[in-house]
């Protein structure tokens, strides 16, 4: 099949997942809408749907909407990070699931030195995000090396280790380094120049570790797709035996790549706390390790997709919010769209029989070709 | 410390805590024994106990709400079959899926569902339960009598009675039935069983389907008797623990059970520990640690054996020459 051909037909696919999902959810607001008749209902899923798909880029008066578009970009921040340590972790075939632990022990951590570490400004923020980052890089390697040494699942030791983190850190927050004064559990505020500087002033949130999460997107994908140790890893996600055979250090490329993982996924816990929080105040699991997976497979592991996946999905999501404010559908309809995509992505069979019809068109399309050079060859003698 | 423990009341509390892990790990030995791996049996257990006790409370029958928890619990396996075996998206990410659907999803659908039936959204189902429509529990006749032992193995909730001689049946299942040899041979070499007659696909089916079953009545357990209704996240990793306890067995329905009771032991002894008043985030992830622990010394013990093995072997074939 040719290049053409298998774009089209990667697109047709997400496509046909997304109009899945967003028909399983019409489906639901309709079924859950309290309008009298079957007309009335109808009107109110209209209504409700226009809000998901539209409410996040246009107001209600047909102008773009700035404050809610800044707000779906202040919320890839976090995702684009999830996702691209997972890219990086499920590309050498580790289903390691911590990034969503990982995120809160980088936030936990980073928010920490914003609050205590005596650093002048900029190099605190700086100080207090790289932190973040090896503390959880550090908490991977549980995962990692005994996955490496031992072959114990990284994925249900990645899974535990997210409930340690959260009541490690709800019980230092709890017992020791809550501010009392306040009435509910957060800690002291960080230090002012622990901020991270706005892009748009416009109570988005939106900082320049939008610009930070961009960079290492491309960073990412240069150390995937240009270095060896990319390479390792990529190759050791399709064949293992073969990259073993083939001299590759598998033991040391499996603990690099969840590591590595666990890097991203603190930076990103940092960044997002001193971009848009003044305390710590998280008790539960933010639940962007989960959406960092979808990214991930939406963006079929590869980096370089990661923020066309990670603004769908914070897209999505805003418009979830907006729907529960206006239209009382509540937003975690958005966990129900976000696995319906994300098996549709996800399974290899989907549309098979399009691919094949393409498949079968290509190769006609090359033996017809073959064939008349063949006839053109043939003249010329 | 001991005086803590060593009472009977410790004991039942091991077993109360351990049969809802008990069943989802029974369904990840009969999953993985058919080279299924159903990593969505937390989500499947947060739907099974949604509708489950929702069920209960509008029927007023406990029996009609297990029921309905178990219908469920197979209808997401099944759906989940047909992703991962006719659509073939990995196992691992179909049961992220479920777990995602398990986590926020049901949240949604307990609120939609009760702003219709109740008139107003409920964050959780926990008022609807009551002792009346709580699955029952059972006095053993004449064992109820035994001091110590009656107070350990009497009056518990019939759900766990069905866990433990669960753990029997799949056994016997496993072993005695020409499915049992079917889900194993599927498991350890699927083109072989395919090569004499054995419909693979109809075989995992059956395994994931189980799994859903016993993922179903984990859930029933979970709603509509350890806790009175459903609650946002209330199965709380216990489909994870599942199988966490399925890998220490070693695959097999008594190995399993005996690791999920250690780790019936390590929540019942957390929730001891807090009620002497130290904090409950310090204790509540000792079930989560003594996993990951677990899995290090279960991987250990498995290494030296087969070192062991090896050495033996090499050993035979030194005297032969």
């Amino acid at each position: 099949m040719n290049k053409k051909r298998s774009i089209i037909f990667s697109l047709v696919r997400g496509t046909a997942a997304i109009l899945i999902a967003l028909a399983v959810a019409a489906l639901l607001i309709f079924v859950s809408s309290d309008g009298a008749g079957a007309g009335e209902k109808l009107a109110q899923t209209a209504d409700a749907m226009r809000q998901l798909l539209i409410g996040p880029a246009f107001k209600s008066s047909g102008g773009i909407s700035v404050k809610n578009l800044s707000d779906v970009l202040a919320a890839m921040i976090p995702i684009v990070f999830t996702g691209l340590a997972t890219c990086v972790m499920f590309s050498a075939n580790q289903f390691n699931l911590g990034a969503e632990g990982g995120i809160m022990l980088g936030a936990f951590v980073a928010s920490m030195v914003a609050i205590y570490a005596p650093l002048p400004p900029v190099v605190l923020p700086i100080a207090a995000i790289l932190a973040g980052a090896l503390a959880v890089g550090a908490m991977m390697l549980i995962p990692a090396v005994l996955k490496a040494k031992l072959g114990v699942s990284e994925m249900v030791n990645s899974l535990m280790l997210n409930y340690v983190v959260l009541y490690f850190i709800k019980y230092l927050l709890n017992s020791h380094l809550a501010d009392k004064s306040k009435g509910q559990i957060m800690s002291y505020p960080f230090q002012a120049h622990a901020a991270i500087p706005q892009l748009i002033d416009n109570g988005s949130k939106l900082s320049w570790g939008f610009v930070v999460a961009l960079i290492f997107v491309v960073l990412v994908y240069l150390f995937m797709y240009r270095t060896r140790w990319g390479y390792s890893i990529r190759m050791i996600g399709i064949n293992q035996d073969f990259a073993m055979y083939s001299g590759m250090k598998v033991a040391a490329v499996v603990v690099l790549s969840q590591v590595l993982g666990g890097l991203l996924a603190g930076m990103g816990g940092g960044i997002e706390v001193l971009g848009r929080y003044t305390t710590f105040n998280w008790n539960t699991l933010p639940g962007y390790g989960w959406t960092g997976i979808t990214v991930a497979i939406l963006a079929g592991n590869n980096p370089a997709f990661v923020p066309l996946a990670a603004f769908f999905m914070a897209y999505l999501n805003k418009g979830c919010n907006l729907m529960s404010t206006y239209c009382g559908v509540p937003s975690q309809l958005i966990d129900i769209l976000q696995a319906v995509i994300f098996v549709f992505f996800a399974a290899e069979q989907f549309l098979s029989g399009y691919r094949q019809k393409l498949v079968v068109k290509s190769t006609q399309e090359e033996l017809k070709r073959a064939a008349q050079e063949a006839q053109e060859k043939g003249e010329v003698k | 410390m001991l005086d803590l423990i060593l009472t009977p009341d410790f004991f039942f509390a091991i077993l109360r805590i351990t049969a809802p892990i008990l069943f989802a790990t029974l369904g990840a030995v009969v999953g993985e024994k058919a080279g299924v791996s159903n990593i969505g049996l937390e989500g499947i257990m947060m739907m099974s106990a949604l509708f489950g006790s929702l069920t209960s409370y509008w029927t007023g029958s406990w029996f009609v709400g297990l029921l309905v928890a178990l219908i469920v619990g197979v209808l997401e396996a099944l759906l989940m079959g047909f992703f991962a075996f006719n659509l073939k998206t990995d196992i691992i990410l179909t049961g992220i899926a479920v777990n995602m659907i398990g986590s926020g999803g049901t949240l949604f659908l307990v609120k939609v569902i009760t702003n219709i039936t109740e008139g107003k959204p409920l964050a959780s189902t926990t008022s609807l339960i009551t002792a009346v429509n709580q699955i029952p529990s059972w006095n053993i006749p004449l064992i109820k009598d035994i001091p110590v032992v009656g107070d350990v193995l009497s009056g518990h909730s019939i759900l766990t009675y069905i866990a433990f001689l669960l753990v029997f049946l799949t056994w016997v299942l496993l072993y005695k039935t020409p499915l049992g040899l079917n889900i194993r041979s599927v498991g350890e070499n699927p083109n072989a069983a395919a090569s004499v007659g054995v419909s693979v696909l109809k075989v995992k089916y059956i395994a994931i389907g189980f799994s859903g079953l016993m993922a179903g009545f984990g859930g029933a357990f979970m709603s509509m008797y350890y806790a009175m209704g459903w609650s946002l996240d209330m199965v709380a990793g216990r489909g994870f623990i599942a199988l966490a306890a399925q890998a220490m067995g070693g695959g097999e329905p008594l190995g399993s059970m005996l690791s999920a009771l250690v780790f019936g032991f390590a929540q019942a002894l957390s929730i001891k520990v807090s009620s002497k008043g130290i904090d409950s985030n310090l204790v509540t992830p000792i079930p989560y640690l003594v996993t990951i622990l677990g899995l290090v010394v279960f991987a250990l013990v498995l290494r030296s054996k087969v070192k062991r093995q090896h050495s033996a072997a090499a050993l035979k074939e030194a005297e032969k020459k």
